[in-house]
C-alpha cells in the first residue's frame, strides 16, 4: 500500500464543549472543511467510512449517521468502531479501499459527541460482574503504577508531558483546552485515579476531523500537494490483560505490533519519523508509547520527556497538536484528528506550532487500554 | 462422638464509636464502640466470610449440609444457605435451609444440625448464622446492636466440642419484632421484657439442659449467652443457679455490640479459646422461649481452638461520623449505576462468578480467569478444565479511583495474582488509606457489588490481610 493513498484534502471542527453543536452537525462541518480543503464536490466521493465509539442518541450508531449529516446517498459507507483506536482504524480501513481499486476518492469521517451524554462521558459497558468499578484512568493507571514500581519514575515524570502537551495546544485555535499548565498545577490537582490527576488526564471532548484520500497516481489533480500513506498496522491484543498472568503491565504489545508493521510497509525505522502524534489518554500513556513505538527503549520515555526531546523543538516532537490532552479525545475523531495534524504540519502550515522541515509524520492510538493498536505512518509527496 | 469441630466469627473491619451517637443525639451512651457492616456487606457475605473463616483448610466437599441463619436476611423469598453454600464451593448435593424470625434461631439451627448428625441423617453440618439489624435512630437500641456472623461446623469427626444435652422452651412473649413493614426492631418496655421474657425463659432452658446432663450449675466453665445486655444475662445466669461473675462468657457488648443471632455462637467460640479438655459449656439463645445446649470441651480443643476473637477485632477502620454510619447501614440514598445479572448469566456462569473456579489448561498449565475455550497462554483450544482459585493472593498492580460509578469513594481497584495461579481484577473493600499497594497481600471476599433489576448482586472482592 506504500505510496498508493494520497491524502488530498483534511478538515477539523474546533474541539471543545461543542454543547450547540449536533453530532450531525459537526459531521457536516469538518467533512465541508474537508471537500473545500481538497477543492472537489461531495457527488466525487467514492465511498465513506465513519469511525465513532460511541453511538448517541445524535446518532453514530451506524453508517447512515454520516449519509444524513452529508447527505451522501447511493454509495458505500461503512461504520468502523475499534475502541481508541477507531478514527485511525477508519482511516486505515480507507486506505485499504483505496489500494485495493475499489473506490478512488474516499471520505473518512470520525466524530464523536461525548458531552451530550452529561458528566462523566463515557459509560462503562461489558460484563455486570467481572472487572466492575473499571473506568477508563483506572485502567491506565493499573498500568502506570506497575511502570512507576518497575522504572521508579514518580508523579513529576508524567507532569512534565501535561506541560508539554498544554503548551503546544495553547498554539492551537482548534484545540480544546488551550491555556498553559505549570508543573505545580499539575501534581496538586485533584486525583481522579491514582497516580492520575485532573491534568493527568485527557478531557471529554465533542469534535469531528475529516481525511479525503485518492488513489496517489491521480493526486496531482487536485489543488493540494499530496501527503502520502506510507504504512499503516493495526494490532489486537487482549482487551482484558487484568486477567491475562502472563502480561507485565510495562506497555502495549498491540502498539509494537502495529509499529512493526507500519514501519515495515513504510520501509523505515522510527529513527525516520520527524514527529508523532501520539495517544496521550492520560500523561503516563504518552512516556510508555514513545517507547512501544521505538523512539527509546522501554523505560527511557521518561527521560526523554525530561530532556526536551519531545518538546516542539526537540529532536522527535511528540503531539505538536497539543495532543488528546489539551486537544481534547472525542474518541473516534482523535485519530483523524491526528492524521489531520500530520498533514498540517507536512504541508508546513502549522503556524506557531510547526515541526521544522518534517519529511515524515507518525499518528498513533491506543484503545482497551493495549486491546487495539493503531499506527499510521504518512509523508510529503 | 457427635459435636463442634470447628468454630469461628466474623466481625466488620468497621467500628463505631458509641461517642459518635452520644454527641449526635445529646444522650448518654455506654462506652465502647459497635462494629457496623459496610454498605456491601449484609447477613449473606458476613455468613460467606465466617464460613470461609471456619472452614479455613478444611475440604468444603467433606459438608452435606448448611444451614443460614438470620433475622434481617437480605431476602425475604429467595434462600440464601444454597448461596452461602454455592460461595463457600459446598457440593451440589447439599442439604440447606434457611432459618430465622428470631434472634433464638442461632441456638436453635445449631441444635437441628447436631440432632440431624446424632441420628445419623447427615455427617457434617455448618450452621452461619449473620445479623445486620437496624435500629430506629435515636433509639435506646442504636449504640446497642452491632453487626456480625459466626459459622459452626457440626460433625463426629475431631469434635472439639462434645454435644452432651439440650432444653427447649417455647412460650409466646413480645420483646423484640418487626412486621413485615418495618425495617428496624421494635422492642417492649426493656426492663419488663429482660425480667419476665428473657431471664426467666434463658433459666428454664439452661437448667432443663444441665438437670439432663447432670451437670451441677456451679460446674459450668462457661455460659454463653446471647442477651440484649450483661445485666439481662447475669440475671439469667443467677436464675439459673450460676454465679455470673466468674462463669458468664464476656459479652461482646463493648467491643462489638449485640450480634442477634449469632450472639451466643461467637460467644461459645469465645469460650473455646481457653476452655480446658472436660469443660462443660452452655450456650443459649432467646426469643418467645429459649434453646440450652451443654457442650463437653474434649481433648481434640487446645489443636483447634478458634482463631483468637480479638485478632479478628484488632486493625478496626473507624467509623467517624453518623452519616457515615448511616450511609455505611444502607439508610442513605447511594447512587450506583449497573446492570442487571440476569438469571440466564448467573445461572451459566455459577462455577466462574460464585464458585470463583477458573481454568487450568492442560496442554501449558496456566492458571486463569475467567473461563473460555482457548488458552490465553498457548492457544490451545478446549484443553482447559475447570479449577479453583485459591482465595489468597498479591496485588501485582492496582489504583485508587474517585471517578467509578460506586457509592463510596476513593475506589483501590487491583490485579492480583492468586496463590496457585491466575490473576483477578477486583475491587478492594475495607481497605484504610495506604494498605492497598504493589506486593499487598490480599485475601478474598464475597460482598454486594450493586443493585440493579430490582435485585442486588453479589461479586468478590479483595481486602488486604492484616
Amino acid at each position: 500500500m506504500k505510496d498508493q493513498v494520497a491524502v488530498i484534502g483534511v478538515g477539523c471542527t474546533k474541539f471543545g464543549d461543542r454543547f450547540e453543536r449536533s453530532y450531525e452537525e459537526l459531521i457536516a462541518d469538518a467533512a465541508f472543511d474537508a471537500y473545500a480543503d481538497a477543492g472537489i464536490e461531495p457527488a466525487e466521493i467514492d465511498a465513506a467510512y465513519l469511525g465513532t465509539y460511541l453511538p448517541g442518541a445524535g446518532g453514530g450508531k451506524a453508517a447512515v449517521s454520516l449519509g444524513d449529516a452529508l447527505r451522501l446517498y447511493d454509495r458505500p459507507i461503512t461504520r468502523v468502531e475499534n475502541y481508541c483506536a477507531t478514527g485511525t482504524d477508519a482511516f486505515r480501513n480507507g486506505c485499504l479501499a483505496v489500494a485495493a481499486g475499489v473506490a478512488d476518492v474516499v471520505l473518512v469521517l470520525g466524530a464523536e459527541k461525548l458531552k451530550d451524554r452529561g458528566g462523566r462521558g463515557i459509560p462503562r459497558l461489558g460484563h455486570p460482574l467481572l472487572a466492575r468499578g473499571n473506568t477508563a484512568p483506572g485502567l491506565f493507571a493499573l498500568a502506570a503504577n506497575r511502570y512507576m514500581h518497575t522504572f521508579g519514575l514518580g508523579r513529576e515524570t508524567l507532569a512534565r508531558v501535561a506541560v508539554k502537551n498544554h503548551h503546544n495546544g495553547a498554539l492551537n485555535d482548534k484545540a480544546h483546552l488551550r491555556m498553559e499548565v505549570t508543573a505545580e498545577q499539575v501534581l496538586k490537582a485533584p486525583i481522579i485515579a491514582w497516580p492520575f490527576g485532573l491534568f493527568d488526564c485527557c478531557p471529554t471532548t465533542d469534535g469531528a476531523a475529516a481525511a479525503i484520500i485518492c488513489r496517489a497516481d491521480r493526486a496531482r489533480r487536485f489543488k493540494r500537494d499530496p501527503v502520502l500513506v506510507k504504512g499503516a498496522g493495526l494490532a489486537v491484543t487482549t482487551g482484558r490483560p487484568y486477567f491475562d498472568p502472563t502480561f507485565d503491565y510495562l506497555g502495549f504489545r498491540s502498539t509494537q505490533a502495529a509499529a512493526r508493521q507500519a514501519y515495515a510497509m513504510a520501509g523505515v525505522g522510527p529513527r525516520d519519523i520527524d514527529f508523532a502524534e501520539v495517544h496521550d489518554c492520560f500523561t503516563w500513556t504518552e512516556i510508555s508509547n514513545i517507547e512501544d513505538l521505538g523512539f527509546c527503549a522501554k523505560g527511557e520515555g521518561g527521560r526523554l520527556v525530561e530532556e526536551g526531546r519531545t518538546a516542539l523543538d526537540g529532536d522527535i516532537p511528540v503531539n505538536p497538536s497539543g495532543g488528546l490532552k489539551s486537544f481534547g479525545h472525542p474518541i473516534g475523531a482523535s485519530g483523524v484528528r491526528m492524521i489531520y495534524e500530520c498533514v498540517t504540519q507536512l504541508r508546513g502550515e502549522a503556524g506557531a506550532r510547526q515541526v521544522k522541515h518534517p519529511e515524515l509524520g507518525l499518528a498513533h492510538n491506543v484503545g482497551g487500554p493495549g486491546a487495539v493498536s493503531c499506527v499510521v505512518v504518512l509523508g510529503r509527496g | 462422638m457427635v459435636g463442634i469441630t470447628r468454630i469461628a466469627t466474623y466481625v466488620p473491619r468497621r467500628r463505631l464509636d458509641r461517642t459518635v451517637l452520644g454527641q449526635t443525639w445529646g444522650t448518654r451512651v455506654a462506652p465502647g464502640r459497635r462494629s457496623v457492616a459496610g454498605l456491601d456487606e449484609d447477613p449473606l457475605t458476613m455468613a460467606v466470610d465466617a464460613v470461609l473463616a471456619c472452614l479455613d483448610d478444611a475440604d468444603p466437599a467433606g459438608f452435606d449440609a448448611l444451614y443460614f441463619v438470620s433475622t434481617s436476611s437480605p431476602y425475604l423469598e429467595k434462600q440464601v444457605a444454597s448461596v452461602v453454600a454455592t460461595a463457600t464451593d459446598l457440593p451440589r448435593t447439599t442439604a440447606v435451609a434457611d432459618f430465622g424470625g428470631s434472634v433464638r434461631a442461632g441456638v436453635a439451627a445449631l441444635r437441628v444440625a447436631l440432632d440431624g448428625v446424632r441420628a445419623g441423617s447427615l455427617r457434617n453440618v455448618l450452621v452461619a448464622a449473620a445479623d445486620a439489624r437496624l435500629a430506629e435512630p435515636e433509639s435506646e437500641l442504636e449504640p446497642v446492636l452491632g453487626d456480625g456472623a459466626a459459622a459452626v461446623a457440626v460433625g463426629r469427626d475431631r469434635v472439639i466440642a462434645e454435644f452432651v444435652s439440650a432444653a427447649s422452651v417455647a412460650e409466646e412473649f413480645t420483646y423484640f419484632w418487626r412486621t413485615d413493614e418495618q425495617r428496624t426492631v421494635q422492642v417492649t418496655e426493656p426492663r419488663f421484657g429482660s425480667s419476665y421474657g428473657y431471664a426467666r425463659d434463658v433459666a428454664e432452658a439452661v437448667t432443663a439442659a444441665l438437670r439432663k446432663a447432670e451437670v451441677p450449675p456451679a460446674s459450668v466453665a462457661g455460659l454463653a449467652l446471647g442477651a440484649p445486655d450483661e445485666r439481662t444475662a447475669a440475671e439469667a445466669a443467677k436464675r439459673a443457679g450460676c454465679d455470673p461473675g466468674r462463669q458468664l462468657v464476656p459479652s461482646l457488648g463493648s467491643e462489638v455490640g449485640v450480634l442477634g443471632a449469632p450472639d451466643p455462637l461467637a460467644l461459645l467460640a469465645r469460650s473455646l479459646e481457653t476452655a480446658a479438655p472436660g469443660d462443660f459449656l452452655v450456650v443459649a439463645g432467646y426469643g418467645e422461649g429459649a434453646d440450652a445446649l451443654v457442650f463437653r470441651a474434649t481433648d481434640a480443643l487446645p489443636a483447634s481452638r478458634p482463631r483468637p476473637l480479638a485478632d479478628r477485632l484488632a486493625h478496626a477502620l473507624p467509623v467517624t461520623s453518623y452519616g457515615r454510619f448511616l450511609k455505611a447501614r444502607g439508610l442513605v440514598p447511594a447512587e450506583t449505576a449497573g446492570e442487571p445479572v440476569t438469571s440466564i448469566i448467573e445461572w451459566k456462569e455459577l462455577a466462574q462468578d460464585v464458585r470463583l473456579h477458573g481454568s487450568r489448561c492442560e496442554a501449558c498449565g496456566l492458571v486463569q480467569y475467567p473461563q473460555t475455550r482457548v488458552c490465553i497462554g498457548c492457544q490451545a483450544r478446549d484443553r482447559l478444565v475447570g479449577h479453583k482459585l485459591a482465595k489468597r493472593g498479591t496485588v501485582f498492580t492496582y489504583t485508587i479511583d474517585n471517578l467509578a460509578p460506586v457509592a463510596e469513594h476513593p475506589l483501590p481497584m487491583a490485579v492480583i495474582d492468586l496463590e496457585g495461579g491466575g490473576r483477578l481484577y477486583l475491587q478492594v473493600t475495607d481497605a484504610a488509606d495506604g494498605e492497598v499497594k504493589v506486593g499487598t497481600p490480599v485475601e478474598l471476599t464475597f460482598r454486594r457489588l450493586h443493585e440493579a433489576g430490582g435485585n442486588r448482586h453479589y461479586f468478590w472482592k479483595a481486602r488486604p490481610v492484616l
